[in-house]
């Protein structure tokens, strides 16, 4: 730590040195490995969707409720309108990641940029973000969710955007507590004795040394964000014109009892693509974590 | 009732464990006590009748009707204990039972039935067209309501049921808003239920009347009616036996079979007159493309109506291709067929209106609704069938309120998969659809096309008068053929009523209004 008190220009290069052995962290952890790969596989898939299966996923193609492996061509059988499984589980996998990601995206935006500014600036500033945050905070996330999609047309974007209201808070007291710590520490101080500007301090001198814990959280919330799609999808509150896992759910819960691989088969896409993000970030938090890789 | 015919009645009872077909049913004296658990797929704004379609039946239980339907609509005395229909058709006079009184214990009178009849001329959806010829009904004494019509209305007799017409008490409902949805402390009528609480997003109890007219019925201790929108929960209520009865296929089709050798339900298929039940695809004809004729014949040409019967319905549907339904036999012209399955033909029609497809294969947007009580997967289906022709639609998930501000306030729809029923006759029931002056906005389920035909209407008109059964179907044949030429709309399926049952209850649907029975005669049996 003896580079960090010289200059200010210090910490971005430790992080740099730091990126390789929490890399070799990761690597060492097999789950992490495993969840990984599988999260590839599955963003590989979402992106090859339109090759794959290049009609719209919700045409109806086969006689309905053919159960997997009944009819070669449809490997995972077919809903009760006749539509291949095998295409919507691919396309909904497109909508998953591309709200789980765009979802996670703007409410680290957003948490960033208000805990940023409540944890550098303190002081009224720091009072009324965090009177701000605890208004979202006390309000029941997904009873929240529910009133905005209704509110905004269920669409992709606006599900997008209601799901990054609900979870910036979370972000932005993450990013607050991390500032507020760093903010006295002496490279920032020398940052402000070299007359640098509160966005330079902020962008450049602070945050990359905030970063570690806001990864992590941020896998975790793609899984969660992944989540409250599937459950609007799966109340009929999801976008009725895009098919997602959550849709697939509620479309096959009707037949729970006589077709429950209608059911099933999306149920155990979104498990394991939560699962691994989460595994993801538990070995993210390892490896990011200095002190506890230290210990091992 | 003789008693060979409730002998063989309690016979067949016994044969198919399912005693509910007859009134003559109970053999014996009918086992007081016991409540009722009936299910309501959607909670309603009011239980009351009087200025929506969707309480139809709730609505009897506490209010009562003047006279009430056997299953071929005959008229049986209810309120009215005789009546009588002047040779002109221009005069009726109703002789009103003694002793009757509201919930409130104040006496029901002819000048309640005067003060509902122009109430529900006023503000009931159907009504308007029902009771459009009354100009007034005179109140001579305080047991007579002479109904007064400028016009013969040959369809009157048979909409004066309590699940069409309730008749409210003056003195409490005078002064309310026609529009707005009666509140609890207006649940007062004479029928044979109280309304006791209404948990809302739960559920209503309704309590025994001990003071009914009917005495004495009524058998039942308590009517429970659960509000439970999810039709895999209701599935759910009724395997676990939390569920008594419930009607409009209270259960997913997909599961039907399941509850056909159920030892402790029964599946009950049979039809009511009063319901005609039809589901169409009206076009809103202010879009502009949907004024080109050719554009419409494209749309109906786009769609397998048998396929939406084999997958949509597992087979629990007719196809009903014209604006009447087939359920109401005695109207539905066999000659309407339904426009060929052809989506290259539609294809043409379409490139011929001048919509070819544009780079992506869609030709122009639109906007599919659905009334949220017909199945979602119908708007999937329509949306799909139409996306193969090029016609890039999309759905939307509304709740009721929202839908029917969207399709009847809002106009902001291009096509809605619209569940008109025909109820028991077409001017009651298919008129508002397609008369140019019921076109009226924000009013809920009515001529949302913006359809205007002269002919039709004059038809339509001519028909409402006609009291001669001949010349009214044939008006009737012309409107269908006109209206099927026009494509104002497309007529899809009639679904079939499936009514869930314990088989332990008895008499939940005697009459033509099916679960519209005021429950009065409904009993428990070991």
């Amino acid at each position: 730590m003896a580079i960090v008190e010289l200059a200010p220009e210090a910490p971005v290069v430790a992080p740099a040195v730091g990126t390789w052995r929490a890399l070799r962290a990761f690597l060492r952890n097999p789950a992490a490995v495993i969840a990984t790969l599988f999260l590839l596989l599955v963003t590989l898939i979402a992106i090859a969707a339109p090759l794959i299966y290049p009609e719209d996923p919700l045409s109806m193609v086969a006689r309905p409720f053919l159960w997997p492996g009944q009819n070669p061509k449809f490997p995972l059988g077919s809903d009760s309108l006749g539509r291949d499984v095998a295409a919507g589980l691919v396309w909904g996998a497109r909508i998953s990641l591309v709200i789980g990601i765009a979802a996670m995206a703007l409410g680290v935006t957003i948490g960033i940029v208000v805990g940023a500014t409540a944890g550098y600036f303190g002081g009224r500033i720091d009072d009324a973000l965090v009177r701000l945050i605890e208004i979202f905070q006390t309000t029941p996330s997904f009873l929240m969710l529910v009133v905005l999609v209704a509110i905004a047309e269920p669409r992709v974007e606006s599900i997008t955007v209601a799901i990054a209201l609900v979870t910036w808070p979370t972000i932005a007291r993450l990013v607050r507590a991390e500032f507020r710590s760093l903010r006295e520490k002496d490279f920032v101080t020398a940052a402000r004795g070299l007359g640098y500007g509160h966005a330079r301090i902020i962008f450049i001198e602070i945050l990359p040394n905030a970063l570690p814990p806001i990864i992590v959280t941020s896998s975790v919330i793609v899984a969660s964000a992944i989540l409250m799609e599937s459950a609007l999808s799966f109340m009929g509150l999801g976008d009725p014109n895009r098919i997602s896992w959550g849709s697939m759910i509620g479309a096959g819960r009707e037949m729970l009892r006589t077709a429950w691989y209608l059911t099933l088969i999306p149920g155990i896409a979104i498990v394991l693509t939560v699962l691994a993000l989460n595994l993801i970030g538990d070995a993210l938090n390892d490896a990011l974590n200095p002190r506890l890789s230290a210990e091992r | 009732m003789s008693l060979v015919r409730s002998t063989i009645a309690a016979a067949a009872a016994l044969l198919f464990g399912l005693g509910a077909t007859s009134p003559a049913a109970d053999a014996q004296q009918p086992k007081h006590g016991g409540t009722l658990r009936f299910v309501m797929k959607y909670e309603p704004p009011t239980l009351s009748v009087l200025n929506n379609t969707s309480t139809t039946t709730t609505s009897p239980k506490i209010w009562d009707g003047l006279l009430t339907y056997d299953v071929d609509l005959k008229p049986l005395p209810m309120l009215a204990t005789s009546w009588k229909v002047s040779p002109d058709g221009l005069e009726y006079t109703f002789n009103l039972r003694e002793g009757v009184t509201f919930h409130d214990g104040k006496p029901f009178t002819s000048a309640d039935v005067a003060f509902s009849i122009l109430r529900l001329k006023a503000g009931h959806p159907r009504g308007r067209g029902t009771f459009a010829n009354v100009t007034e009904v005179k109140t001579p004494d305080a047991k007579t309501a002479v109904v007064v019509l400028s016009k013969p209305s040959p369809y009157m007799m048979v909409a004066l049921g309590p699940s069409e017409s309730a008749m409210v008490p003056k003195h409490l409902f005078e002064g309310v808003d026609v529009a707005a949805p009666p509140g609890p402390p207006l649940h007062i009528g004479t029928g044979p239920f109280v309304l006791k609480e209404w948990v809302r997003g739960s559920h209503a109890v309704l309590e025994r009347n001990p003071n009914y007219w009917d005495k004495p019925k009524p058998y039942l201790d308590r009517v429970i009616i659960r509000f439970m929108p999810d039709a895999a929960a209701r599935a759910a209520a009724f395997e676990a036996g939390d569920l008594d009865l419930g009607g409009s296929a209270p259960v997913p089709l997909a599961d039907l079979a399941r509850y056909k050798n159920h030892p402790k339900l029964a599946v009950d298929t049979r039809s009511f007159a009063y319901t005609g039940a039809q589901h169409q695809i009206f076009f809103n004809l202010d879009t502009p493309v949907l004024k080109n004729k050719k554009v419409r014949e494209a749309i109906a040409h786009a769609l397998d109506l048998d396929a939406i019967v084999e997958t949509v319905f597992y087979g629990q549907a007719k196809v009903s291709p014209s604006p009447i339904s087939v359920a109401l036999t005695t109207w539905y012209d066999p000659e309407v067929k339904a426009r060929k399955f052809d989506p290259e033909l539609a294809g043409k029609l379409l490139d011929e209106a001048g919509h070819p497809r544009a780079a992506g294969g869609m030709r122009f947007p639109v906007r599919l609704l659905i009334n949220p009580f017909i199945d979602g997967r119908l708007a999937e289906f329509v949306r799909q069938s139409l996306r193969r022709v090029g016609i890039d639609a999309t759905t939307q998930n509304l709740e009721f309120g929202a839908y029917v501000k969207n399709v009847y306030t809002d106009r902001s729809f291009d096509l809605t998969i619209e569940s008109l029923t025909n109820v028991f006759d077409p001017t009651v029931g298919v008129q508002r659809g397609y008369w140019s002056k019921n076109f009226r906005v924000g009013l809920p389920f009515s001529n949302s096309a913006n359809y205007s035909n002269p002919e039709v209407d004059r038809l339509l008109e001519a028909a409402a008068v006609e009291v001669d059964p001949a010349k009214r179907k044939q008006a009737f044949s012309q409107f269908q053929r006109l209206v099927h030429a026009d494509v104002p709309s497309v007529d899809l399926i009639s679904p079939l009523e499936i009514i869930i049952a314990n088989k332990k209850i008895r008499n939940y649907a005697r009459g033509a209004e099916g679960l519209g029975d005021n429950f009065s005669d409904v009993h428990f049996v070991d």
